[in-house]
């Protein structure tokens, strides 16, 4: 685990920040969010228009969140969970073979391939780094 | 370990805001939706700027008349396994700036640009409409149809680069 706290922080700023974009860019297009996440192929409609709605949120609030400093590991959890939740879908979309706007950052579409599982990956750790630090002291003995 | 009270609780804080905060400014969405008003597919329910959706018969008088300009999404080994008579390659998985800026400067006052891809389902002409629409070229049309309508019609295709 890094206890670096400039390290920490930076990891805290750079996927906070793009957590704060990517759910703010879906906030402003929640019908367009809704069909990338129909064009899954993988829950029904009514499904994908609920997690339009709140998904990016939840994602622009936590990002706000951890870059801010507040529930600093909560925050990190939660984008820890959601990054696991995309890396299955990409891999899982992948492994179907499907041609999909990944839906990640709104309109700036990119199709759900290998350099976005490389990002979410790196994105993961990052986040799990925050989630489990212990900033500046020793790890407690376990 | 990680799952205190503590980050249950401001975890539910989270979501439950966001839930609250998503459901009030989308409230009139939420209404239509209700009302059964997105049940033709969120794609049909919302217009992208810039975007028109053409039938194979407009496609088709398009390639006719020599007023349209072909562009095709899909990558390029299946463009070259066959395509629209005089299409372009333009993969959406490989678009980059030069690419699209590239495709920009071609097009002339009369062209007008229609982007395919596989036809059926496939996403990746509108997501590639998209892109082209935000670099600021006005009515982008995206031939939903794509090559399999386009092939089914009998219409004019050529293989190779």
């Amino acid at each position: 685990m890094i206890r670096n706290r400039a390290v920490l922080l930076a990891f805290r700023v750079v996927v906070g920040g793009l957590f704060i974009y990517a759910g703010a860019l879906k906030i402003a297009d929640p019908l367009g969010f809704a069909r990338d996440i129909e064009n899954y192929r993988l829950v029904p409609g009514a499904i994908a228009f609920l997690t339009a709605l709140v998904l990016p949120w939840v994602e622009a609030l936590s990002g706000a969140a951890l870059v801010i400093g507040l529930f600093k590991r909560t925050s990190a959890g939660l984008i820890s969970i959601m990054l696991v939740l995309f890396i299955a879908l990409v891999t899982v979309t992948m492994a179907r073979g499907l041609d999909v706007d990944c839906g990640c950052f709104g309109a700036l579409g990119r199709k759900a391939g290998w350099t976005l599982l490389a990002e979410d990956a790196l994105l993961l750790f990052m986040a799990l780094e925050v989630a489990f630090s212990r900033p500046g002291r020793r790890p407690p003995p376990s | 370990m990680f799952l205190t009270k503590r980050t249950v609780r401001e975890a539910g804080l989270v979501v439950g805001l966001s839930a609250v905060l998503g459901f009030a400014v989308n409230a009139p969405l939420v209404v239509r939706w209700l009302k059964g008003d997105l049940d033709q597919g969120f794609a049909a329910a919302k217009t992208y700027p810039g975007i028109i959706q053409i039938t194979l018969a407009e496609a088709e008088d398009l390639f006719a008349g020599g007023k349209g300009l072909f562009v095709d999404a899909r990558p390029s080994s299946e463009f070259r396994e066959g395509h629209i008579a005089g299409a372009r390659s333009l993969p959406f998985a490989t678009a980059d700036e030069r690419a699209l800026a590239d495709l920009a400067s071609g097009i002339g006052p009369d062209h007008a640009l229609v982007v395919y891809c596989s036809g059926g389902d496939c996403q990746s002409s509108l997501a590639l409409a998209r892109l082209l629409a935000g670099r600021g070229i006005k009515e982008v049309r995206v031939f939903p149809g794509g090559w399999s309508e386009w092939t089914a019609a009998g219409l004019p295709g050529e293989a190779g680069e």
